[in-house]
């Protein structure tokens, strides 16, 4: 066993990114003071998927959707293996990548519904629909978040593996093939300055 | 026939959709003001003008977004976007949905007060907006 790199880190970037724009949109949900925050989260979450999309076909092994396209009967076949002999992955486990393609779904569906209310879309008669899905979307975002973090917690302590370490640093302990080659540095700093610039122009 | 039931049905759910008014608002808020105060002798729209125009302890007013003249459009003092005009005599749309009314009490009273308004402050306000 070896310390190996798995996660590059455009895809690093882009979690952590996701996460901050996810509490901050939350946070500033009930307030029309930092509305402008609030919207500028809302499209930069839209702009990570969207990079997203492409690095989940362009990326690095982990990083490929077809690494972690995972049928509802492997959620079930992995979360009973947890009961007996826990089936590891290095890459995403079946329940992690169902948190990620649920969650990628609500931060694309909960900032369009929120643009939709935002440019009265419809115009009074659709606003409650509006208003009432972006915030059922929003909560629903939560929830998958908190049953995310439980499952990193639960993956970390049955594998004995920190997860919240891997997905920051990029490593985990596995046979020295298995690990990716290159981690993409650069187009993680482009990633990091591109939502940076968008900040600095939308919120100045 | 289905048809006809449809549209009763459409027609149903747009009378509940627009059953309130500014007048079945205030008679709600009036009632929750009798319970907030014994000695409650009705709203005011002098009291609900000072109220709309002043600060609160923080940097908003009412009037930093619905301007001093509610009776124009305002602008959203963060976001620049357009607000249409809060009087009903000249927007027909306000006060039609007592849900809408109450989130936006809800939240400007935050952002203005950093507290709830009481169903006596709301029911001033509205006063005084129904006045102009």
């Amino acid at each position: 066993m070896n310390r190996i790199l798995i996660w590059d880190i455009p895809t690093r970037v882009f979690h952590w990114l996701l996460a901050v724009s996810f509490v901050g949109a939350y946070l500033t949900a009930e307030t029309e003071k930092f509305r402008n925050l609030h919207l500028a989260l809302g499209y930069t979450m839209l702009g990570l998927i969207v990079f997203r999309i492409f690095w989940g076909f362009a990326g690095t092994r982990y990083a490929r959707f077809s690494s972690f396209r995972f049928g509802i009967g492997d959620v079930k076949t992995y979360l009973q293996s947890l009961l007996s002999s826990p089936k590891h992955y290095l890459g995403h486990n079946p329940a992690g990548a169902l948190a990620i393609f649920a969650l990628m779904s609500l931060a694309v569906l909960t900032p369009l519904v929120g643009i939709a209310l935002y440019f009265e879309v419809g115009g009074y008669s659709l606003e409650e629909l509006w208003e009432e899905s972006h915030e059922m979307l929003g909560n629903a975002m939560l929830l998958v978040v908190l049953g995310h973090l439980a499952g990193v917690v639960v993956s970390s302590v049955i594998h004995k593996e920190n997860l919240v370490g891997s997905m920051i640093n990029g490593h985990k302990q596995g046979p020295a093939e298995l690990g990716i080659s290159r981690a993409y540095p650069l187009i993680g700093m482009i990633l990091v300055l591109a939502v940076l610039g968008f900040w600095w122009v939308y919120l100045r | 026939m289905k048809h006809h039931v449809y549209l009763i049905l459409l027609m149903a759910s747009g009378v509940l959709y627009a059953a309130d008014t500014p007048q079945s608002m205030m008679e709600r808020y009036a009632t929750e003001a009798k319970a907030e105060q014994s000695d409650f002798q009705g709203f005011s729209a002098e009291r609900g003008e000072v109220f709309f125009k002043s600060t609160h302890g923080g940097d908003w007013s009412c009037a930093s977004c619905h301007t001093s003249v509610p009776t124009q459009s305002g602008e959203h003092a963060g976001t620049g976007k357009t607000i249409k005009p809060l009087a009903p005599s000249v927007n027909s749309e306000r006060f039609t949905r007592l849900k809408k009314t109450e989130k936006w009490f809800k939240r400007n009273c935050n952002d203005v007060l950093d507290r709830p308004c009481t169903a006596v402050e709301k029911g001033d306000v509205m006063t005084y907006l129904l006045s102009l």
